[in-house]
């Protein structure tokens, strides 16, 4: 059976291009949580008039710089959260979330000052100003800037509003997706169902005059099912997610994210061991991209190159990788989940060219990492929340499409593994040496797809990878995820069919 | 209003909103953290915190809602939410709240002092570690190092009466170095976790694990793909057996979704291999006198020399399989439902030193460092990459990086043939070193 596809890369560009624009539009006009968050209860009565008024943001970045520093910056979040959970076919429950706070940050020379409050008075800000100012005593001092609205473009749409879709809604979606994966085949013996979305408001103020406000929508819709023929089990995984409305049920069906899943941990069943040593790896187009977003978007962000110990220190300018290797990091592909608008210190996003032709091109950075590292700033200043520092991480991060054919791709590869899918991977920025679960993955003999094979573990180091890449497929497609460096982050990661050569594997046989 | 009588308002506030059942879940918790890179200040965090998560049945259907907003018109929009949530769900029979008014008797939970240690004493002691870690004439960098302490208190109250309250409190030092030599880089980390300040361990030891680390594996060799015994260090313990952990979780046995779902009372593993969670350890990160539900904690064997003895639970899966709770529900925060977890795990020792290990290994890798997901809890199946240092008659011969390790879950359980005596009470999943006589490795 084909996989069908669904991915946000199939949307044709123009529609995306239209989404684009009256989405810009839609949330320019209408922040329905942000005049929640301004006008919302409580905290009004400790200290008058609050609302979001700029005065009080001024007085509060003004009393965080007022023991020093270059730079200080208020952020303010609510987050409205949805999660309901469907297991063997009964609802576990429905989880739903209020999350609002503000964090106060300092930065004098290399260091940062940081504190938060869950109560959004001024006072509390003042306070958490003042915490966080701590850390600049003695430090030379800068005058900050009254902080007036600023505009940036959105790549982000709506259609159907969260908050107009009924929870009845959200869980036939649910009941959609569990029934197709029943349908599927008797040896599904049970699905997992997640629903979760979510509706991020953000206020962004700083010394340097900047005030932003936007929300940004996000769906993550996860189907795992399991696959048992009395002897062999596997759990397999289809996840889709977009900054989206509640439109992105009709460009991706709940049954089509289930099939998929179903299709997987069928295939699986007859998986046998997986040889061990080094072999030619060909990695099939989309999520497969997390083993580059690992491998190589990681040394890529700029806070271990200012500490000089990332594996991409002083290599600005030179080549890395093979020619045929381009990789990007786009924060503005229209809806996808890593798309932010501006990232959570107000930079735009925008296209950045990591390593184009092999060639070291860029880092992806964030205020402090660009002010120390005297670079630009590439709108990858992300948290997880108010809770968090906002650190340089990547968004919808790929390696550019290439010009072979994956079909030839596949042919010219005599002996090897054919990975369909990741479960995920981990990298050691540093020192570049990566590790991933292959999910799917299959022999390679004489150029053919054979015998399935367990999930075997990848391992290499970034430099090796990208140097052995040899040919890039023209068939660019995208997967959604989780990124985890201290803090959460939801990204997109993509890839065309790619070859890699020579790439450790770990199997159980010889 | 003191957060005793928070909750039994808001529980009231829940019946009165049409729910049959309640649970009202208070966490107070304040955080500081620091950051020390080369001898500076690098970054200093502070805040606290208050939320609230509220778990409602109504005709054995739950919903679930937290927020952190206090004021009293959010409290109850979040108390509606969770009531009309809990209408969409499907009633279960088994998802009740626990009436047992039980607490376990741990002490030192929490250490008073924590807050009252002066933030200059703090930092002092994160440039010391640092400085100490870069002692080591091999290791050219730090990644820096930090200290971060959080105190917390829980409390649950339950519409079948229960009113419970606990404080903890956490800290931590952890230091991370780099060794370079020519083109090669390797990076070594420690960490130690404590509940009270005066226990950390002291600073020359933590950096000493760092720095031992980092050099250690330096002028690697690439080793041939072949079948060879594997020693796991106490380091790396949980990435190969962690997967256990997941496959005794009650529910997923219940769901089938369990490798070990098929072996209880029955030898799954050598019986060198004794495996326990414990809630109730004095002074210990991980222990409480109740669990995230209430449910008092206990200490529970999970395997007994090679035998499987228990499974964990919480209420909910523990009335589906017909069993009481083993005190197993864990809440990562007011905004998390409870779920099954673990409190400490800890294997117990064998007769063997570290060095005995080694001097019998005819040929093998001492793994030092280990990655990938462990024993699938499903599965079964294990890979992972692997770097350590090579051992042929007994003794070491050298470093070996970027190799993978991998075989079937039982055939790797079974083969565990030698336990150490070295049992490293300090990391979270507690193992001494052991080996497995023969495991697949990759290389070239």
């Amino acid at each position: 059976m084909e996989i069908e596809k669904y991915s946000a890369g199939n949307i044709p560009r123009r529609r995306f291009f239209e989404m684009s624009i009256r989405g810009g539009l839609l949330i320019a006009s209408a922040p329905a949580l942000l005049t929640q968050l301004t006008s919302c209860g409580g905290s009004a009565k400790d200290s008058g008039e609050f609302g979001m008024d700029k005065a009080v943001l001024d007085r509060v970045i003004a009393r965080a710089l007022a023991n020093g520093g270059d730079f200080a910056d208020v952020y303010l979040e609510n987050r409205v959260s949805r999660q309901i959970i469907m297991e063997e076919s009964q609802f576990r429950g429905g989880l739903y979330g209020i999350s609002r706070g503000a964090g106060v940050r300092v930065i004098s020379g290399n260091k940062t000052g940081y504190a938060y409050t869950d109560e959004i008075t001024e006072k509390k800000l003042l306070h958490a100003a003042g915490v966080a100012s701590f850390i600049a005593r003695g430090g030379a001092g800068t005058t900050p800037v009254n902080v007036s609205a600023a505009s940036r473009e959105s790549w982000v749409t709506v259609e159907v509003p969260l908050h107009e879709v009924s929870d009845d809604r959200r869980i036939e979606m649910m009941k959609r997706a569990d029934q197709a994966a029943k349908d599927y085949d008797p040896r599904i013996r049970m699905a997992l169902i997640e629903y979760n979305d979510e509706v991020r408001s953000r206020i962004i103020a700083n010394s340097e005059g900047l005030f932003l406000e936007d929300e940004l929508p996000l769906l993550f819709f996860v189907v795992q099912v399991m696959g048992d023929d009395g002897t062999s089990r596997h759990m397999a995984r289809e996840r889709v997610s977009f900054h989206s409305g509640f439109e992105m049920f009709e460009n991706v069906s709940p049954e089509t994210v289930a099939r998929n899943a179903s299709r997987e941990a069928i295939a699986m069943l007859d998986a046998g061991d997986a040889p061990a040593g080094i072999m030619d790896v060909v990695m099939q187009n989309g999520w497969g991209g997390v083993l580059v977003h690992e491998a190589v978007g990681h040394p890529l962000e700029a806070d271990n190159i200012a500490k000089e110990t990332g594996a991409f220190t002083g290599k600005m300018g030179q080549k890395v990788a093979n020619e045929c290797f381009t990789m990007i990091d786009d924060g503005t592909l229209p809806n996808f989940r890593g798309t932010i608008n501006f990232d959570d210190e107000g930079t735009p996003a925008q296209r950045n060219v990591l390593i184009e032709n092999g060639v070291l091109k860029g880092f992806m950075t964030d205020i402090l990492s660009a002010k120390q590292l005297s670079m630009k700033r590439t709108g990858n200043g992300r948290r997880e929340s108010f809770r968090y520092i906002p650190i340089p991480r990547m968004t919808n991060t790929f390696i550019a499409e290439g010009r072979d054919d994956p079909g030839d791709i596949l042919a010219s590869t005599k002996k090897g593994i054919y990975v369909q899918s990741l479960s995920g991977g981990s990298v050691n920025p540093v020192t570049g040496v990566f590790n991933f679960t292959c999910r799917e993955a299959y022999l390679i003999e004489n150029g053919k797809k054979t015998k399935p094979i367990r999930g075997a573990t990848l391992i290499g180091s970034c430099m090796d990878v990208i140097s052995n890449i040899d040919a890039v497929g023209n068939d660019l497609d995208f997967g959604p995820g989780i990124c985890g460096k201290g803090q959460s982050a939801e990204v997109t990661a993509g890839q065309p069919t790619v070859r890699i050569r020579g790439i450790n594997v770990g199997g159980s046989r010889a | 209003m003191n957060n005793i009588d928070l909750s039994e308002k808001l529980l009231k506030k829940c019946m009165k909103a049409g729910a049959d059942a309640a649970e009202v879940f208070i966490q107070t918790s304040r955080n500081l953290s620091i950051g020390i890179l080369r001898s500076e200040v690098e970054t200093i965090e502070e805040a606290s915190s208050r939320g609230v998560g509220f778990r409602v049945f109504t005709d054995g259907k739950m919903g679930f809602s937290h927020c952190n907003d206090f004021n009293s018109k959010a409290l109850e929009d979040t108390i509606d939410r969770a009531v009309s949530f809990a209408r969409l769900s499907s009633p279960d029979d088994s998802n009740v709240l626990t009436g047992d008014r039980g607490v376990t008797q741990v002490a030192d939970l929490y250490d008073p002092e924590l807050g009252a240690v002066s933030m200059d004493t703090k930092i002092g002691m994160v440039l010391e570690l640092e400085k100490a870690a870069m002692r080591d004439p091999g290791v050219t960098k730090s990644s820096g190092a930090g200290y971060g302490e959080n105190e917390s208190e829980i409390f649950i109250a339950n519409s079948n009466g229960i009113l419970k309250s606990f404080k903890s409190s956490l800290c931590s030092l952890r230091v991370s170095v780099v060794a370079e030599k020519g083109d090669q880089k390797n990076t070594g980390g420690e960490y130690s976790t404590r509940v009270f300040f005066h226990d950390l361990p002291d600073v020359e030891k933590i950096a000493a694990g760092a720095s031992g680390k980092a050099v250690k594996l330096l002028d690697p060799v690439m080793i041939k793909t072949q079948k060879a015994a594997v020693i796991i260090d106490p380091d790396v313990a949980r990435s190969l057996l962690g997967g256990i952990i997941t496959a005794v979780n009650g529910e997923r046995v219940l769901q089938g979704a369990s490798f070990l779902r098929d072996h209880m009372n029955r030898q799954f593993a050598s019986s060198l291999l004794s495996i326990t969670d414990d809630g109730t350890m004095p002074r210990s990160p991980g222990s409480s006198p109740f669990d995230g539900e209430g449910v008092p904690t206990a200490r529970n064997i999970i395997a007994e020399r090679g035998i499987l003895r228990n499974f964990i639970y919480d209420t909910r899966a523990a009335g589906r399989a017909g069993v009481t709770s083993t005190g197993n529900a864990i809440r990562r925060g007011y905004s998390s439902l409870p779920d099954i977890g673990t409190h400490r795990i800890y294997l117990d020792p064998g007769d063997h030193s570290r060095d005995e290990i080694i001097a019998s290994t005819a040929k093998g890798l001492l793994v030092l460092e280990l990655t990938g997901y462990g024993i699938d809890p499903v599965s079964g199946n294990f890979s992972g990459g692997a770097s350590g240092l090579w051992i042929e008659k007994g003794e070491i011969v050298h470093p070996v990086r970027g190799v993978t390790i991998a075989g079937r879950g039982f055939d790797i359980l079974n083969a565990l043939d030698m336990m150490g005596n070295d049992l490293d009470m300090d990391k979270s999943f507690a193992s001494p070193t052991f080996r497995i006589a023969e495991m697949q490795i990759g290389g070239k």
